[in-house]
């Protein structure tokens, strides 16, 4: 069916609003479109609002979207300090591994969605960095025969060390972008870095625009998970790559036990404890459990027209790294 | 064994209802099925533990967290409820106030008419004490853990009443005017949370007013919660025009040995 392109259309598919969709679409948006549940609603002619789960309570596609931000707005501040509380700051090694997986050089156009306090792209910079002074170690090492001035010279010069890299963090959320942009301040990391505020599944990103496309635990977040893999396929150059770090389904069945008793019966105490918040880490542990299995998040990869597409299972599969490249 | 695991894991819920394949995690939704009240959030048993211990550890940790004191009281104090609840079943006024189930916050109190009432009378000294220490009824935060609807009335009235104690006591809100409070409800009370309260609190307090403390002002303060009546049982909102003086007469509370607003 035609990819149609006013905003009544919009109205009449009882779509989630998000403050970018206000602006109609371009006719260019032949892959944003999914197929046939979509084309019957057009044709019944009348607002439905479609369910959809917030952690284990159902709710409608409007809400959820607004529920999410509240969460992250109120959990923004104690968001790190929980992540090392309830993962015993087991999701360092995750989002380290993450980053090897990437294996960015220098020159890589990165985009982290979800990104919001900046965890993957700090460690983004960190990494072209370190590459960088392995690099200029090297290079000292080979050249044995340098003057004096030459060796001074190679030290004072004001070589861009990211080499033109540059990572773009977006979020939907307003205060996680906050508390990110205040530890980026605070651990000085300036170049090479922007902060947007935007919503996965309607990226405000030209076509064919990054190399790479991280989103670190916040898929499972977004309202409609094949809209955000679309967009990401959308602003990927040809040869990009899509990663994705994601909670996932536990393999190993005494794990698994332990690991359920551990997110719903302390999970939540914790987040009552330190944060005074039961109810936002109710819903993390919940809507892990509500993201789908490994296997499957592969197929939506797929479908929305990634190729290789791979993933790998941390810690018994309580996480995993979904990759897939734009060929 | 393992039965008996499963059970202190499963969140408390009402006898009678069905419940669901074992295993299976289940939160009530927020549409009220399987809340007894607005706030419920059903815990397991070793949700209550831990909530219990790590609230216990917060609160000394950080006194300003008064929720955690809150949630303290809430997962320790079930027993303690009962009993306070049967007492006030017992008495013609609090029976009165478990059926009315009155509450005290700024949208149900008549500022103005408090305002205008002699000086000297409960309700003008209970607006004075809000204004002097600026603090407000609103600031209570509502029962959560409690798995029992009458029982989280009991411990909501218990706490909106704790600034009726204070001004009944002629205690400020600074740190040593609420740990004699604590003392004269924990033997009021008997809750958990009062005694550990009244135990621990000292903790952060200095020399000097540690000494006047236990010298005075809990001897004082534990002598007083002996002899008066149980504080639940009286209807304040039925009280604002009788004379302070003589509602603590009637309680049998003389006035405080030490004057505490120059300490601390």
């Amino acid at each position: 069916m035609a990819a149609p392109s006013s905003c009544l259309l919009w109205n009449y598919c009882g779509r989630g609003w998000s403050p970018a969709m206000l602006f109609c679409r371009l006719p260019g948006l032949r892959s944003s479109w999914p197929g046939g549940p979509l084309g019957a609603r057009l044709l019944s002619h009348e607002k439905q609002s479609t369910e959809t789960h917030f952690g284990f309570e159902t709710v409608s596609e409007e809400e959820k979207g607004g529920k999410v931000y509240h969460v992250f707005e109120s959990v923004a501040k104690k968001y790190d300090v929980m992540n090392d509380m309830m993962s015993l700051g087991i999701h360092r090694v995750w989002k380290d591994l993450l980053l090897r997986k990437m294996h960015p050089f220098p020159g890589t156009q990165l985009l982290d969605v979800a990104g919001g306090t900046g965890d993957i792209a700090f460690r983004f910079l960190n990494y072209i960095q370190a590459q960088h002074q392995r690099k200029q170690k090297r290079q000292l090492r080979a050249q044995q025969t340098l003057s004096w001035e030459e060796i001074a010279k190679k030290y004072h010069s004001e070589e861009d060390s990211l080499g033109g890299s540059h990572v773009m963090v977006c979020d939907i959320n307003k205060e996680m972008l906050k508390v990110g942009k205040q530890k980026a301040r605070a651990q000085g990391y300036k170049a090479g870095l922007a902060w947007v505020l935007g919503d996965a599944e309607e990226l405000p990103f030209g076509d064919d625009k990054f190399d790479v496309y991280s989103i670190a635990f916040g898929i499972r977040n977004v309202t409609h998970i094949d809209l955000a893999l679309q967009e990401a396929h959308r602003v990927l150059k040809p040869g990009g790559r899509f990663l994705c770090l994601e909670f996932s389904q536990v393999n190993n069945p005494l794990v698994s036990r332990l690991y359920d008793l551990y997110s719903f019966q302390v999970i939540p105490v914790m987040g009552e404890v330190i944060a005074g918040d039961w109810k936002s880490y109710q819903y993390l542990v919940e809507s892990i459990r509500r993201f789908p299995p490994q296997e499957e998040f592969k197929e939506m990869i797929e479908d929305a027209g990634f190729q290789k597409v791979t993933y790998e299972s941390l810690t018994s599969g309580i996480v995993a790294i979904h990759s897939g490249f734009k060929l | 064994m393992a039965t008996l695991l499963r059970q202190a894991l499963r969140p408390h819920r009402l006898p009678a209802s069905p419940r669901p394949p074992a295993d299976v995690p289940h939160r009530a939704g927020s549409h009220g099925v399987g809340l007894l009240y607005p706030d419920h959030i059903p815990t397991s048993l070793l949700q209550k533990a831990l909530l219990a211990a790590g609230s216990a550890g917060m609160a000394l940790y950080n006194p300003y967290r008064h929720d955690m004191v809150a949630v303290l009281g809430e997962t320790t104090g079930h027993r303690t409820l009962k009993a306070l609840r049967d007492q006030m079943r017992r008495d013609p006024e609090g029976a009165q106030i478990l059926q009315e189930r009155p509450r005290i916050s700024l949208s149900t109190l008549d500022l103005g008419k408090l305002q205008s009432l002699p000086e000297g009378s409960f309700g003008r000294e209970y607006l004075r004490f809000l204004d002097v220490n600026r603090v407000s009824p609103d600031t209570r935060a509502p029962t959560r853990f409690v798995d029992d609807e009458e029982l989280a009335y009991v411990i909501q009235r218990y706490r909106e009443v704790h600034d009726m104690l204070h001004t009944v006591l002629g205690m400020p809100t600074n740190i040593l005017g609420e740990i004699v409070v604590k003392w004269f409800e924990a033997v009021q009370t008997g809750l958990p949370m009062c005694i550990l309260g009244a135990l621990f609190g000292p903790v952060r307090l200095s020399a000097r007013s540690l000494q006047v403390l236990v010298s005075e002002l809990i001897p004082w303060a534990v002598q007083n919660g002996r002899r008066a009546p149980c504080v639940l049982n009286l209807y304040y909102e039925q009280r604002w025009e009788q004379p302070l003086k003589a509602l603590q007469e009637e309680l049998g509370i003389t006035p405080p040995p030490v004057d505490l607003k120059g300490l601390v």
